[in-house]
């Protein structure tokens, strides 16, 4: 058998789709991970970023803490907290929150950069009219910035998801959930089908995330913003 | 310093040209291998050393490469000529055989497999000491339950949490000996990879209450672990012997090369395995240097 018939041939396994441990049962569990982590690093990221772009204060940290961020990996993350966390909790500790934690710090950067860069890019000209026409600095920034920018900011959040999904398998060694669990299996098993197969899952998943936030991004962008007219300064390019 | 330099690269050339002259007697680059725990790559070192030590040159890239999955295609291949191998595991999850308590039966075995792979592989003499797959708990679960023999864990199986090796459902000598020897498939098993520092942070944290650890794991003794008797004795006899290719041996002088390894291997018995191996993994000592320091007070490099 080839690898692909091996790999077809465990994916239409329909022990892989019943059962603990099957397919479905894990990737619930990845998506479920990555939502809750996604939301977390939003949490953190999105004000941040939005206040630094508004107020122009603490761009040069912000691109500092973002570049340390995404020099750590995550493996090194998730084995420098599962000590201090799987002491906390033994259950939860151990298998969720490192991955939980080291996904998080992973998609902040690309949040944060992004919010901060889109708000920075917004013409100063339509700051500036909102101002003169009464407009507070939180109105300033919810109904004229924020419209403004919101195609870069969601370009951060594609990225970060679509990072996130992809990175997650690395839990598994630690016995969390997720797709990754046929990666680690298969490969102690000498089971090609079974990492191939996760393989295929792993893949397909971040294609699909990455084309949900695309169609989010395409409904999130203002019309006016859709077809710019030619002497119009242009909207910054996509930083990620 | 160009001087230098000129003279090293003198020096590069000429070992270039002494590896390209093989033919029998000859000590040709052995290219050595192993998986990736500590305990197996302190001993890969020392074979390593030791054949340094008589002149051969040694290519280490291959040790601590992973697990028998990527290790056993690489010594088929010829992408490395040695690798210490735990003779029972090899020849039960390794080649599918069914390997025994008895290490000269698993010894034969492992050799008649061998002999059909990658143009021949050799046995050597297998090590006195053994390192076998152990279920261990901690003292105040053992106490709990009265726990001393993995007869024992039947009937308390689905109160404990287990943690068990990655590879365990699908490995005979794992899953299939806990089933059908002790009727033991508990219900909330974690996967992790055994003998490894997840496995063992596990038990410490709590997070499962059994787990599958070398028997010469340093965590063990460090912790006062409770380690439980395979009383059914279905754990297969996991003394080390190193596997070499049979290209390699005809390269070189067999007798003398085999000689080397085979009194380092009768020298090495448990209490000094688990030395070593606690040396590195809680000593946090350099392999080589713990390596270096066990040839010099054994008197195989002065």
């Amino acid at each position: 058998m080839n690898l692909i018939t091996e790999t077809a041939a465990w994916l239409t396994d329909p022990a892989q789709w019943s059962g603990p441990g099957d397919i479905p049962q894990r990737l619930l569990e990845h998506l479920g991970l990555s939502a809750l982590s996604l939301l977390a690093a939003l949490a953190i990221a999105l004000p941040a970023g939005l206040f630094i772009g508004h107020t122009r204060r603490g761009t040069a940290l912000a691109a500092n803490l973002a570049n340390i961020g995404r020099a750590i990996p995550s493996l090194a993350v998730i084995g420098i907290v599962l000590p201090f966390t799987a002491a906390i909790d033994p259950q939860l500790g151990f298998k969720v929150y490192p991955t939980l934690v080291a996904m998080v710090i992973l998609a902040i950067p690309p949040i944060l950069v992004n919010a901060e860069a889109g708000v920075i890019g917004v013409d100063r000209d339509l700051v500036e009219s909102a101002r003169a026409m009464g407009m507070r600095e939180a109105q300033v920034l919810r109904s004229v910035e924020i419209p403004v920018a919101l195609p870069v900011i969601l370009t951060g959040i594609r990225s970060a998801a679509t990072q996130i999904v992809a990175t997650m398998t690395l839990g598994a060694i630690f016995g969390s959930g997720g797709l990754g669990r046929f990666l680690v299996e298969g490969i102690a098993q000498n089971d090609d089908g079974k990492i191939f197969g996760g393989v295929v899952l792993v893949a397909s998943l971040a294609l699909v995330t990455e084309a949900v936030f695309a169609v989010l991004q395409r409904a999130g962008t203002s019309a006016g913003l859709r077809r710019p007219e030619p002497n119009r300064r242009a909207i910054p390019s996509v930083v990620t | 310093m160009r001087l230098s330099r000129t003279l090293a690269l003198g020096a590069s050339l000429l070992v270039l040209l002494s590896a390209c002259s093989t033919g029998g007697g000859s000590k040709p680059t052995i290219k050595i291998g192993s998986v990736g725990f500590d305990e197996a790559r302190v001993v890969a070192e020392i074979y390593a050393q030791a054949l340094e030590a008589d002149g051969y040159t040694v290519d280490r890239a291959g040790i601590g490469l992973g697990s028998r999955k990527v290790l056993l295609p690489a010594l088929e291949s010829g992408q490395i000529d040695l690798q210490p191998e735990y003779i029972g595991s090899g020849l039960a999850s390794g080649y599918g055989g069914a390997s025994t308590s008895d290490p000269a039966t698993n010894r034969t075995e492992l050799q008649k497999v061998l002999d059909g792979k990658g143009g021949g592989i050799t046995v050597l003499d297998y090590t006195p000491a053994v390192d076998t797959n152990a279920l261990v708990v901690r003292k105040d679960t053992a106490d709990q339950y009265n726990l001393k023999t993995w007869g024992d864990l039947a009937a308390v199986q689905n109160d404990l949490k287990w943690g068990l090796a990655t590879d365990c459902p699908t490995n005979p000598v794992c899953a299939k000996a806990l089933k059908d020897a002790y009727g033991i498939d508990p219900a909330d098993v974690t996967l992790l990879d055994a003998c490894s520092t997840p496995m063992a942070d596990a038990l410490l944290a709590g997070t499962i209450d059994v787990a599958e650890l070398c028997s010469t794991g340093p965590e063990i003794i460090v912790n006062g672990w409770v380690r439980l008797e395979d009383d059914k004795g279905t754990q297969p006899a996991d003394n080390i012997a190193p596997l070499v290719r049979n290209d390699f041996l005809a390269k070189t002088d067999k007798a003398a090369f085999s000689k080397i390894l085979n009194d380092i291997s009768a020298k090495i018995d448990t209490p000094t395995l688990a030395q070593l191996y606690y040396d590195v993994a809680v000593g946090l000592k350099d392999t080589k240097d713990v390596a270096s320091a066990w040839l010099k007070a054994n008197g195989f490099v002065k």
